[in-house]
């Protein structure tokens, strides 16, 4: 009944009004070391300022690598940051945003380490041979100043590993932030909201060592107390965007008790082989489960500059790349691996109207032709019938 | 006999049963990995109009059998060659050279099965050989893999060595068919000395002219054919990774999934051409089958339900569909057009095959699978809009293709008592128009000697029945 119908839209428009913040556009700002002038350190901040909201994001290869995600529903707040403090051992608070009760939603990513296995014999990293770990904390990392792009907003954070390995290869976090709600033109062309930035993991000229080595990445999620996260496989039949790719993960982490909106994580399980990211040159890339930290985090990052002593349940998530044999790194020695970070529900892939076109012009026509051709068929018996004249 | 298309048909599907493999060893995409299935149909186009008249006026049988299998066996060296020396563009002169001879080594086949068993078990025997085909098929799909994971452990690696080395190991079965046309050329010509018999031939004869007199009938046949065929196989040369990444299948259980259409359509094939013989109605079974591997193809796309009900589908409806479509060309063709008609279908067969081919290796790397059967099921509803019309058209045009088997038999019948009627009349008037004609000298001094009582040779007496009665020539 189309009464009952629009009944349930509105009331469906106006609980999303009510409840979760509408993805509308935001003017973005990037910062590099905002208030210190010394470039050996690198921190990026970028401020997304919408209606009635603003999201703060801040990225830093501050020992550990890291991004601090925070919303405030106030277009007003402020980042502040004491240089001196975070520079300092004690750096617990020296990251805050004016006013702090406006924060909805903290959360962090911090990248730990870069494992790699041999998967030689078995492509499953459970049980694999592993090579003495990567410790993202003791790479050196270039200056992002040289890679900030204000009008394409976008960043990289390079780094190379410490003296004697790596071998001139690098890694790099690029960071691609958003005004509003689109599709990204490359593979996996993700959909985003205005609410969400894209980071791109990427190891360029990395000297394996082994034939058949493999790479798994580890991430801590960092969140404060009383938040609630689940890990989610969407399976969905379509991969239009991402040839050959079904499959969507992601890490919804929800408050407790408040009405905030939750916050995100979300990746496809693809990386790409190459710099012109191909379906041909696509890497498997598979998932640990979530799993509970007990303990601290290590080393000093920005995650420890904001939450302090407050860090509530760490979970570390380990993703690895590579499949069967000849679709590992060590092949191409180039990987890609993007992932969107951001707050409010996860965005949804949907069918294109190129799709839904094609469909109903292809499963319409030969119902109108039968039904055309039916109609036809009986108007001409009926006009052989009416020819006969009645013998009475 | 059944083994000679053995390898043909195992060597056809390889690159399908070996998809992963080929594309990451030799880096291509799937637009050029589907080119080695469109290569092989290439010289099929023309080759069709020619196989019955190469083997009927210029090989015989016995040479044109040898000969063909020697290009179905070069050629998969060839195609193994080039994926040893790492150079794509040789593995599709492979393919080529492979496309010659194979669907003229089907031709070829049948001819001797004709030449043999014409008049005997030919029904028997044609089903016998089309099981052999598809267990060929089956066979590649479900250990090609298999072999390659041994040549990767022989070799220690893997690249355009290990996937050379499978290849060339998939091409003994293609010596091995070599040899059967050999022995059975050496068993022909030993029949022929034993028994008297000749040479078989095709029988075909082609003339192209013959293309314009074609019906609409049957171009609206043509195009069931190609878009039907055009939305099945290229389906299977791709599906492999299919199941693997959307049901996330062992690639084990994706060549068994995969296969199962050849399994299904080896013993329903047999059965389904039983029972549209004994129905009739091929309009109605054509329909049924677009239906099915239209709901089968949508299943496949849009939903996660179990993919081996879809695939048996689409087995079954595949096999419905050549039973019960091929046999409708000889009702809308005269006998004297029929090998151009089916030459022709052929053709474009191929050339669709070709063309769709790689059109699907190209929408499957820009956008993926849903678009991919997308495409398909657009396919298929070209061919179900064409089954519709012809429906219509036959019905309008008051032609006979969807007749059932009773009424046709009885209309054969009928028609077979007129046509003895007719043939009694004409006969009956050409003897009255013979006794009404004018007499040449001959015959006039004939019938003037024996009427004088006169004795003439046996072969002069041509109203014989006028006179015995007479008793005068006893």
């Amino acid at each position: 009944m189309p009464g009952a119908r629009g009944l349930v839209l509105g009331a469906l428009c106006l609980l999303g009004a009510l409840g979760r913040p509408l993805a509308g556009r935001r003017e973005v700002s990037m910062h590099f070391n905002p208030g210190w002038n010394d470039s050996s350190v690198n921190l990026l901040h970028v401020q997304a300022v919408g209606a009635n909201s603003t999201l703060h994001y801040v990225w830093s290869s501050l020992g550990v690598p890291a991004v601090l995600l925070l919303y405030t529903e106030n277009e007003h707040s402020t980042l502040h940051i004491n240089w001196t403090q975070l520079l300092s051992p004690e750096l617990a608070g020296a990251i805050w945003v004016e006013p702090p009760s406006s924060v909805l939603h903290a959360s962090a990513v911090v990248f730990t380490k870069l494992f790699e296995y041999d998967g030689a014999n078995a492509s499953d990293p459970a049980h694999a041979l592993f090579y003495p770990p990567y410790d993202l904390a003791t790479f050196s990392w270039d200056s992002v100043n040289q890679t900030l792009n204000r009008t394409a907003l976008t960043a990289a954070f390079w780094g190379t590993g410490p003296p004697g390995t790596f071998r001139n290869g690098s890694i790099a976090f690029q960071v691609t932030a958003y005004e509003e709600s689109s599709r990204d033109g490359h593979l996996p062309g993700l959909l985003h909201t205005a609410n969400s930035s894209k980071l791109e993991f990427v190891m360029d000229g990395v000297a394996p060592r082994g034939n058949s080595s493999r790479f798994m990445l580890e991430m801590v999620m960092v969140e404060g107390p009383g938040r609630h996260r689940r890990l989610e496989s969407v399976r969905s039949i379509d991969d239009e965007y991402t040839p050959t790719i079904f499959e969507m993960v992601q890490l919804v982490s929800e408050p407790q008790g408040t009405h905030a909106g939750p916050g995100f994580l979300q990746w496809k399980t693809t990386a790409y082989g190459a710099r012109e990211a191909k379906r041909e040159n696509g890497i498997r890339c598979r998932y640990s489960p979530l799993r509970e930290v007990n303990g601290t985090l290590p080393g000093p990052s920005i995650a420890h500059a904001y939450f302090g002593k407050d860090l509530g349940g760490l979970a570390a998530i380990n993703i690895s790349f590579g499949g069967e044999d000849g679709e590992i790194y060590a092949g191409t020695g180039y990987l890609s691996w993007s992932m969107l970070l951001g707050f409010g529900t996860p965005p949804e892939d949907a069918f294109s109207p190129l799709v839904v076109a094609i469909m109903a012009v292809a499963l319409g026509t030969p119902v109108v032709l039968l039904v055309a051709g039916a109609i036809v068929v009986l108007l001409l018996q009926k006009k052989r019938y009416s020819e006969y004249e009645p013998i009475n | 006999m059944c083994f000679l298309g053995f390898g043909s048909y195992f060597c056809y599907d390889n690159p399908a049963a070996l998809q992963t493999q080929v594309q990451g060893d030799m880096k291509v995409n799937t637009a050029q990995f589907m080119s080695l299935y469109a290569w092989y149909s290439w010289p099929n186009v023309i080759l069709c109009f020619f196989g019955g008249f190469l083997i009927d006026r210029v090989f015989g049988i016995r040479l044109g059998t040898i000969i063909f299998g020697t290009f179905v066996c070069v050629g998969q060296v060839i195609f193994a060659l080039g994926a040893l020396f790492n150079a794509f563009w040789l593995m599709d002169a492979g393919r080529f050279v492979f496309g010659i001879g194979g669907e003229s080594l089907a031709v070829a086949q049948n001819t001797y099965a004709v030449s043999w068993f014409k008049g005997k078990e030919l029904n028997l025997v044609f089903g016998l050989q089309l099981s052999m085909a598809r267990i060929g098929s089956t066979v590649n799909m479900n250990i090609m893999g298999w072999v390659y994971s041994r040549v990767q452990d022989l070799l220690g690696s893997t690249g355009h060595t290990t996937l050379g080395l499978t290849l060339m190991i998939g091409g003994v079965t293609c010596v091995f068919s070599l040899t059967c046309a050999l022995i059975l050329a050496y068993l022909d010509k030993r029949a022929e000395k034993l028994l008297c018999k000749k040479q078989g031939k095709t029988g075909e004869v082609i003339k192209l002219t013959d293309v314009k007199d074609f019906s609409l009938s049957l171009w609206l046949i043509f195009i069931i054919c190609v878009c039907y065929y055009a939305a099945v196989f290229p389906f299977i040369g791709l599906g492999k990774v299919f199941f693997i990444e959307k049901f996330k299948f062992s690639p084990q259980e994706a060549s068994a999934i995969n296969s199962i259409v050849y399994i299904i359509s080896a013993p329903m094939s047999p059965v389904f051409g039983f029972l549209v013989d004994k129905l009739g109605k091929n309009i109605i079974w054509v329909l049924c089958a677009v239906l099915t591997t239209l709901a089968s193809h949508i299943m496949l796309a849009f939903t996660f339900w179990n993919p081996w009900i879809a695939m048996c589908m689409l087995g079954v409806a595949y096999s419905l569909l050549a039973c019960a479509l091929w046999p409708m060309v000889a009702f809308v063709v005269p006998e004297h057009q029929l090998g151009t008609a089916y030459g022709f279908m052929q053709s474009i067969q191929n050339l669709g095959l070709a063309i769709i081919s790689i059109a699907a290796g190209m929408i499957l790397d820009s956008r993926g699978y849903l678009f991919l059967e997308v495409f398909f099921s657009a396919c298929i509803c070209l061919s179900l809009i064409a089954v519709v019309m012809l429906y219509f058209v036959n019905h309008l045009t008051g032609g006979d293709l969807n007749w059932s088997a009773k009424k046709r038999e009885k209309l054969q019948k009928l028609a077979a008592a007129e046509a003895e009627e007719q043939e009694k009349l004409r006969r009956q008037n050409e003897d009255d128009l013979a006794k009404l004609r004018p007499k040449d000298h001959i015959s006039l001094r004939n019938r003037y000697l024996s009427r004088l009582g006169a004795q003439l040779p046996a072969n002069y007496y041509s109203h014989l029945s006028t006179l015995a009665h007479r008793s005068v020539l006893k």
